[in-house]
């Protein structure tokens, strides 16, 4: 028990590391003070976030044994998460979220978020997206996966109906997160450029009519598609990795005659 | 000669299972023999297999007691890692245990594992290489390659940490007659010229009883152990040479055909040819006419012709490549062919509605959470008026309306998945391939559905390398080769003028002569 | 060529390129990163998608000029828009090239020891997609024979049921095979490594001292100033170091790996 919340701890660390990597255009002028000349330095600390977003990656993915059948089960949806990648976005949606949010749901926050991080690295080389993007991308599907983990299981009515709602969010959400990286210099100058002179507030303002004017409407795509996939597909789909989560992770069992054993499996996740 | 493995009082269940997979087992193998594991599904082949190298009870779970221990090393001491440097394992199916993508890179991940320096691995993958004669698909994708070639991949995969004991899980059940004879000559010269111990679970016994030097018979979770004749006598199965033995009362078993043919009896070889002709007056179900056919520049079928009647049971054979598949696909309407025409009733076939294909594998089509209600689907979705349990009834699988789909063994599920397809209302179904990986309980129930289904006024035709099957089976045989139809008549006719594809009765007793029962038939009556 | 070196190419490349906006030494980065495609582009997937990459790079400046109605519209703010989209434009095709470039296996190939099971889980992911793609081919015809088209949102679960079962299947199957073939027993050693070779130092080298280059002339000298519009100046300096990340298309082919 402690090891796990070892390491439901160290997930949140890691993954408030992470949303300061995400949102360092709107805490850095707070931290450095407001003045101007900061756009120069933004690939500087660009660059830094990224070896920094790549190092919490580094520790967070490596830092405990996965075991055979977490790297199997990983392998396994990864490959689904390729596949479903290839035929590409229809707007925002990719059927690829609906892995990440169903395989979230049934086998934990944990393993959502490596699945998701994992499986968006395996779909960014295998159709060639390898940039800069790739660790905020991992890191962005990465807690989508582990979101669908933490909402609650309750009745199948309560189950599907919380994940199709929080797909629906979770589109949004990833959208609006993944605008951010490139954000401070696509938009160095204008109403909706990156600011360090202002406050938060006013950043913040100015990054959502940003967001607004540029993927709104694809992102409006993605969570009808979530939403609505999750619905109709989203019960048979969690049954069927419920059984296997169940199957990977088998309970002990006593057993009378003297020096005998009775395992627990490896779990799973 | 010392043990390789020792197994003292062990008994094992699986988590959530009161039943014992193994009960109080206690049985040796010597070191550089060959052994054979049998006995039905479920009776705890598979199990007694994976105790060896630890992955039951540390890998499934479950219930555990006693004491294996595999070259004097406790199973229980140590995970099924840290034993992989004396025991390999080679899984049922390898296209789904593969992990690298190259030949080369598969082979040396178990050795990568071990933290085996790249010296000493360079020079073993080369002999396994060589050993198992995959030197020219060494930097071939592992996705790429044959069935027969795989396996032998995973072989090599499993040798090249120099393990004392290999372990297979079924390894010829998806690989045709050749590769499957390619794949344990392989091994028996392994265990001839390194002194390698060798324990496979099999239950295409006609293929392995002529190679192994002992074996170990599973029922229920109990083992017996002996000469592979005892153990197969002691549990009823075997080749049909041996079913005959056991029918004739001979001791010991005969094994193989040579065996057999040494005490068998004469019999007159052409007495019961039929001589009568296949070709029926009555109206073809479905009927190919001068069909071509072909995937970009290669012709696969060259001008086939073929009807098939009402209440006959076809068997289609031939080599791999010889266009087994593609006919099959061009007569349900799958694959449009270049000219020629098929005729099903009225018209061309209409996929699934006149003609219907069982999918090789029946998981591809099973999603429902009982029988009944992938059955209700089908007839749901072709608009049909029936019931599912009536249907179920007259394919007689009543039994299996409230199961789920996946907990069935795998040969219930290729029945369940057959009854789905033809509850469109097909007349006529076809097979690819149907008994691979079957057990012989299971390819008997194949064969009485399939009776059951043809009596209805429909036809059956399946694709197969399984002599035996067809021997037993088919009304009718069509030899196809390169494209053409070589043969086409009578089982007996057909396979009797075979010197490949005859089955085991006729090689002991000659033309005409099938299966055991007919022989004893025959023999008691003279 | 080992893929450190592209590695090493891309990132100072990528730095180099966010460091500016002026057109004069954007453009001879962006060149130079076709010419590494043209020269260099294997046969990975990444290779065929390198016109997408440019696709989006134009797609990107043209967002972000169009962006400019959003306030007061002059000369200045247009330019200056267009000019941080062919910024982004340019870092697109960086690492368009570099994904022509680089072969997904052997880049997962220098995963360090630590992230050894994640990058596994990544080949599998890689290595089994196809299959996984013409496991949907089957399921889809194999449905098709119970008259079930699998066409509507309805019928998701008709392809997607059996195609997870079997997967959750297979995960069982190769969980099994690689605990009885040693995973994770201690430590691992390689059949392969890849030697870094002549041109992947040369490369990294090239790579490195341009970008010394490009940040040692500061911010002030890279940047445009479009309030009042100027004319860009460009020393010829920085447009050699800019033109510099192009070396590595010129290197021999066949070279020791």
């Amino acid at each position: 028990m402690t090891g796990r919340a070892t390491r439901a701890g160290a997930l949140v660390v890691m993954n408030i590391a992470g949303a300061a990597a995400f949102a360092w255009p709107f805490l850095l002028p707070g931290l450095i003070g407001r003045g101007q000349g900061h756009e120069v330095d933004a690939p500087l600390i660009f660059a830094g976030l990224l070896m920094g977003l790549g190092g919490l990656l580094f520790i967070e993915l490596g830092r405990t044994a996965l075991g055979p059948k977490t790297v199997a089960l990983i392998g396994v949806l990864g490959a689904a998460m390729v596949a479903l990648r290839l035929p590409g976005f229809i707007g925002g949606f990719s059927a690829m979220f609906i892995v990440v949010l169903t395989a979230g749901s049934s086998f934990g926050p944990a393993f959502g978020f490596v699945l998701g991080a994992v499986g968006t690295f395996a779909s960014g080389m295998f159709v060639g997206g390898i940039g800069p993007w790739l660790p905020f991308q991992m890191v962005a599907v990465g807690w989508v996966g582990l979101g669908a983990g933490l909402l609650p299981k309750g009745s199948w009515p309560v189950r599907v109906g919380s994940l199709a709602a929080y797909g629906a969010f979770a589109a949004f959400a990833f959208g609006a997160v993944m605008n951010l990286w490139f954000w401070p210099f696509a938009a160095a100058s204008g109403p909706v450029a990156w600011s360090p002179g202002q406050g938060v507030a006013a950043n913040v303002g100015r990054y959502l009519t940003f967001y607004a004017a540029t993927s709104f409407a694809w992102d409006a795509f993605g969570a009808a598609g979530n939403a609505l996939v999750v619905a109709v597909a989203g019960r048979p789909l969690l049954a069927c990795l419920d059984r296997a989560a169940r199957r990977m992770r088998l309970d002990a069992r006593a057993y009378s005659p003297p020096q005998s054993v009775t395992m627990e499996a490896e779990p799973a996740g | 000669m010392r043990d390789a493995i020792a197994f003292d009082s062990v008994s094992f269940s699986y988590p959530g299972d009161g039943l014992r997979a193994l009960d109080d087992v206690t049985a040796t193998i010597e070191e550089g023999t060959f052994v054979l594991v049998c006995g039905a599904t479920a009776s705890g082949k598979s199990t007694l297999i994976r105790a060896i190298n630890g992955l039951v009870p540390q890998f499934t779970g479950g219930a555990f007691s006693g004491r294996v221990t595999v070259c004097g090393r406790d199973t229980l001491s140590e995970k099924p890692s840290s034993l992989a440097d004396v025991v390999s394992f080679v899984p049922q199916d390898p296209g789904s245990s593969f992990v690298l993508d190259t030949v080369e890179d598969e082979i040396a991940y178990g050795m990568e594992n071990l933290g085996i320096p790249a010296a000493t691995m360079r020079g073993s993958i080369e002999e396994c290489l060589d050993l198992l004669d995959l030197d020219h698909l060494r930097a071939s994708s592992v996705r790429s390659i044959s069935g027969g070639e795989r396996q032998r991949v995973a072989i090599a995969a499993a040798l090249a940490p120099r393990p004392r004991v290999l372990l297979l899980d079924e390894p010829t059940s998806q690989l045709d007659p050749q590769a499957a004879e390619h794949v344990l000559a392989a091994l028996q010269r392994l265990v001839h010229d390194l002194g390698l111990t060798v324990v496979i679970a099999e239950h295409r016994l006609e293929r392995v009883a002529g190679y192994v030097d002992a074996a170990l018979g599973c029922r229920r979770g109990k083992v017996l152990s002996g000469s592979p004749s005892a153990v197969l006598d002691e549990l009823g199965v075997g080749p049909p040479v041996a079913t005959l033995g056991r029918l004739l009362g001979w001791s010991p078993l005969p094994l193989t055909v040579r065996e057999a043919r040494r005490r068998a009896p004469a019999l007159s070889p052409d007495a019961r040819r039929t001589g009568a002709s296949p070709r029926s007056e009555a109206q073809p179900l479905v009927a190919a006419r001068a069909l071509r056919a072909g995937y970009g520049s290669s012709e696969v079928l060259k001008g086939v012709d073929l009807g098939l009647v009402a209440g006959e049971i076809v068997a289609l054979m031939g080599r791999n490549g010889s266009g087994k598949t593609t006919l099959l696909r061009c007569l349900t309407g799958l694959h449009a062919p270049r000219s020629g025409t098929v005729a099903a009733g009225e018209g061309a076939p209409v996929p699934g509605r006149s003609v219907a294909l069982c999918p090789q594998t029946p998981e591809d089509i099973l999603f429902r959470d009982r029988v009944d209600s992938e059955i209700e689907t089908t007839l749901r979705a072709n608009g049909c008026p029936e019931r599912a349990g009536a249907w179920l009834e007259e394919l007689g699988l009543a039994a299996l309306a409230g199961r789920h789909p996946r907990d069935l063994s795998a040969g219930q599920r290729l029945l369940v998945a057959a009854a789905a397809v033809v509850a469109t209302g097909a007349r006529a179904l076809l097979l690819d391939e149907p008994t691979r990986g079957l057990d012989p309980d299971a390819k008997r129930l194949l064969i009485e559905l399939l009776r059951r289904y043809a009596r209805g006024g429909r036809a059956v035709v399946f694709a197969t390398h399984d002599v035996e099957l067809a021997a037993e089976l088919a009304t009718r045989v069509v030899m196809l080769a390169s494209g053409e139809i070589i043969a086409d008549g009578g089982a007996k006719d057909i396979l009797g003028d075979s010197p490949v594809f005859a089955p085991q009765m006729t090689r002991v007793f000659g033309a005409g002569w099938l299966t055991p029962g007919q022989v004893a038939n025959a023999l008691a009556h003279s | 060529m080992h893929p450190g070196g592209w590695l090493a190419w891309s990132a100072c490349a990528g730095l180099a390129a966010v460091s500016t906006t002026n057109p004069f030494y954007l453009l001879p980065l962006a060149a130079g990163a076709c010419a590494v495609h043209l020269a260099r582009s294997t046969s990975s997937p990444g290779a065929r998608l390198f016109r997408l990459f440019g696709a989006t790079a134009l797609v990107v400046i043209a967002t972000r000029t169009l962006l400019v109605v959003l306030g007061p519209i002059s000369a200045g703010s247009i330019v200056a828009a267009s000019l941080e989209g062919l910024r982004v434009a340019t870092l697109i095709m960086i690492y368009g090239a570099f994904n022509s470039v680089a072969d997904p296996h052997s880049l997962l190939r220098l995963a360090p020891r630590r992230l050894h099971e994640p990058a596994l889980a990544a080949t599998l992911a890689l290595t089994m997609a196809p299959r996984f793609i013409e496991s949907a081919a089957r399921v889809r015809e194999a449905q098709r024979m119970r008259g079930i088209e699998v066409s509507a949102l309805k019928a998701i679960p008709v392809l997607a049921v059996p195609l997870l079962e079997t997967g959750m299947e297979q995960a069982l199957t190769l969980a099994e095979s690689m605990d009885a073939r040693g995973h994770g027993r201690g430590p691992r050693s390689r059949y392969r490594p890849q030697p870094f070779g002549a041109w992947a130092w040369a490369t990294v080298l090239v790579s490195a001292l341009a970008l010394v280059v490009v940040m040692a002339a500061g911010g002030a000298a890279l940047t445009v100033v479009a309030f009042p519009l100027a004319w860009p100046t460009a020393s010829p300096w920085l447009v050699a170091a800019f033109s510099a990340f192009a070396a590595p298309a010129f290197f021999p082919e066949g070279v020791p790996r």
